[in-house]
């Protein structure tokens, strides 16, 4: 299956609406475009529509409106067509235990279209690359959970697809491999591959993309580079502190629009113990999310 | 077409890699029951007469490789597609460019390849049991290769639907589990159809397990024309095999 590169987007979806039989809206007219190359985070709580917004675009789960186009395929109409297009990390995917490594990439490189030599050549470079050649010739079954979770990021690499959807790809990974994957996905980030990924480590969506989207309540609230977020939340500095000796508490959380201002706040309190930082994803993640809610409230 | 042959037989591989690494429980619980119900049959009829005919003791081996038949294709395969199903596994194949039917396709012919070997099996302890099959030459050997493939593709059908529209692993375990056995002892397969009360007579007529067993019945005691049970056995196997495929579906509504 081939695809015309000159097209400048990959996806491209349009007022996407998801209600299930017994009337939750899960997804609530979403409107999403992600560039050829581009490499996207949907970042969100749990419950927000993450994952009900990733299996429309991977074509699982059909939604109740709205359209989709995978690099202009409708992927509504053609969904095995736009599948050839995509390789997917579902967050809860189980994998076949009594096979080897090997045999599962291998297998799996065929499902997707590969020739028995390049099945063979790209499952190799994925063992290598995945930091599981050593268990090649293991049964998936005596494998760790961490093991597992990447085989199935390494399943969604087969047959090099110009896009990646991944649910949560790291979830219940230790940190070492968790950076391995970050690795993988940066290089192939860089050969122009687009990248679609919920998460909830916010490090990783700074750490891998070019912009991030928040969903909440089945809506896209925020979405915009790292930049161009932060620059949504106008305190620039987060003053984090103990308040008392010999305390068990959770620290005091102020925001400041310049330095002077917290160096003068930490004055006139007398704190000793603190930490003053440049607002991070975290804050504009937690004001957005909290906006939401508040807003939410409101309107009850 | 080439893809479709190839996607088939990568889930064929997929699946019979479990078989291979579980060889020896499969074939003892393969033979197990059905041999277990067969000298329970025996027993029973030496106990009304002071031996039991070869004839007698053919009928219950057919009897007791329908219920072989019954297990691998409803019980054991049934539970291997819940398995997919309710673990997560059959969401790697609905992310890929993968028809349903060529999953099905796959399944079918592993459980093809079960079944056939759990009969071979049941045939080597029959022999060993000392009971003589009188299958008739070369059109005995193709019917009973025949009906034994359309026997599980049949019973294949009712596995994938339960597999396809339970909501649950253990909704579909009791159906499946239920099935398995449940097919084989309420129809007339080990007794004739008028020992059964007579409100239960039409569960005989709707039963793939009454066809087969009589199918099998006839070949072994070398009768191999099995016209009327084959066709009828098609007709069932299409029905149930076509709402399987109907009924399985990658997308989510």
């Amino acid at each position: 299956m081939s695809f015309s590169p000159e097209k400048k987007i990959a996806v491209h979806v349009n007022k996407l609406f998801k209600r299930y039989k017994n009337g939750t809206e899960a997804t609530s007219g979403i409107d999403f475009t992600v560039n050829c190359g581009e490499c996207v985070a949907v970042l969100g709580p749990n419950g927000a529509g993450k994952t009900t917004f990733l299996r429309q675009l991977t074509t699982e789960l059909k939604p109740t409106s709205g359209a989709i186009e995978i690099f202009g395929v409708n992927a509504i109409v053609q969904p095995n067509k736009a599948k050839h297009l995509m390789g997917v990390t579902p967050q809860e995917a189980g994998v076949f235990e009594t096979l080897t490594v090997r045999e599962h990439l291998e297998l799996f490189g065929k499902l997707k279209g590969l020739d028995k030599k390049s099945a063979r050549d790209q499952t190799q470079e994925l063992l290598k690359n995945l930091e599981l050649e050593n268990e090649e010739k293991k049964r998936v079954g005596e494998l760790s959970g961490g093991q597992r979770r990447r085989i199935l990021i390494g399943l969604a690499f087969l047959g090099n697809p110009p896009l990646l959807i991944l649910d949560e790809p790291t979830t219940g990974l230790d940190p070492q491999s968790r950076r391995t994957v970050w690795l993988l996905l940066k290089q192939i980030i860089v050969a122009g591959t687009t990248v679609i990924f919920s998460t909830h480590y916010l490090e990783e969506a700074e750490q891998l993309c070019d912009r991030i989207a928040f969903i909440n309540a089945g809506k896209i609230i925020a979405d915009g580079t790292l930049q161009e977020l932060r620059a949504r939340f106008p305190d620039r500095y987060r003053l984090s502190y103990l308040n008392g000796k010999g305390q068990i508490a959770m620290p005091h959380i102020e925001f400041f629009a310049d330095f002077a201002a917290a160096r003068e706040f930490i004055g006139a309190k007398e704190i000793s113990e603190y930490q003053l930082a440049t607002t991070s994803l975290e804050d504009v993640y937690f004001s957005l999310i909290g906006e939401r809610l508040q807003v939410e409230e409101d309107k009850k | 077409m080439k893809k479709r042959l190839t996607d088939i037989f990568c889930i064929f591989q997929i699946h019979l890699a479990r078989l291979r690494r579980e060889t020896g429980p499969f074939l003892l619980a393969a033979i197990v029951f059905p041999i277990g119900m067969y000298l329970f049959a025996n027993a029973i009829a030496r106990q009304s007469a002071e031996s039991v005919s070869n004839n007698e003791k053919l009928h219950f081996l057919a009897a007791s490789m329908v219920f072989s038949l019954s297990l691998t294709a409803i019980s054991w395969l049934g539970y291997l597609l819940l398995e997919n199903r309710f673990t997560g596994r059959l969401k790697l194949f609905a992310t890929l460019p993968l028809a349903p039917s060529s999953y099905i396709f796959g399944v079918l012919v592993f459980a093809l390849v079960q079944g056939s070997l759990g009969i071979i099996s049941m045939l080597a302890a029959a022999k060993i049991l000392g009971v003589e099959t009188n299958i008739s030459g070369f059109s005995g050997v193709l019917s009973f290769i025949l009906i034994i493939l359309v026997a599980q593709l049949a019973l294949c059908g009712i596995s994938v639907i339960i597999a396809a529209r339970v909501r649950s692993f253990s909704e579909g375990s009791l159906y499946t589990d239920a099935l398995g056995a449940g097919i084989v002892l309420l129809a007339p397969v080990y007794y004739s159809a008028d020992a059964l009360p007579a409100v239960l007579h039409w569960l005989g007529y709707i039963l793939p397990t009454t066809y087969i067993a009589a199918a099998i019945n006839k070949i072994l005691t070398g009768n191999p024309y099995i016209g009327s049970e084959i066709s009828i056995l098609i007709m069932m196997a299409a029905i149930l095999l076509a709402t399987g495929f109907r009924v399985l579906n990658w997308r989510e509504e």
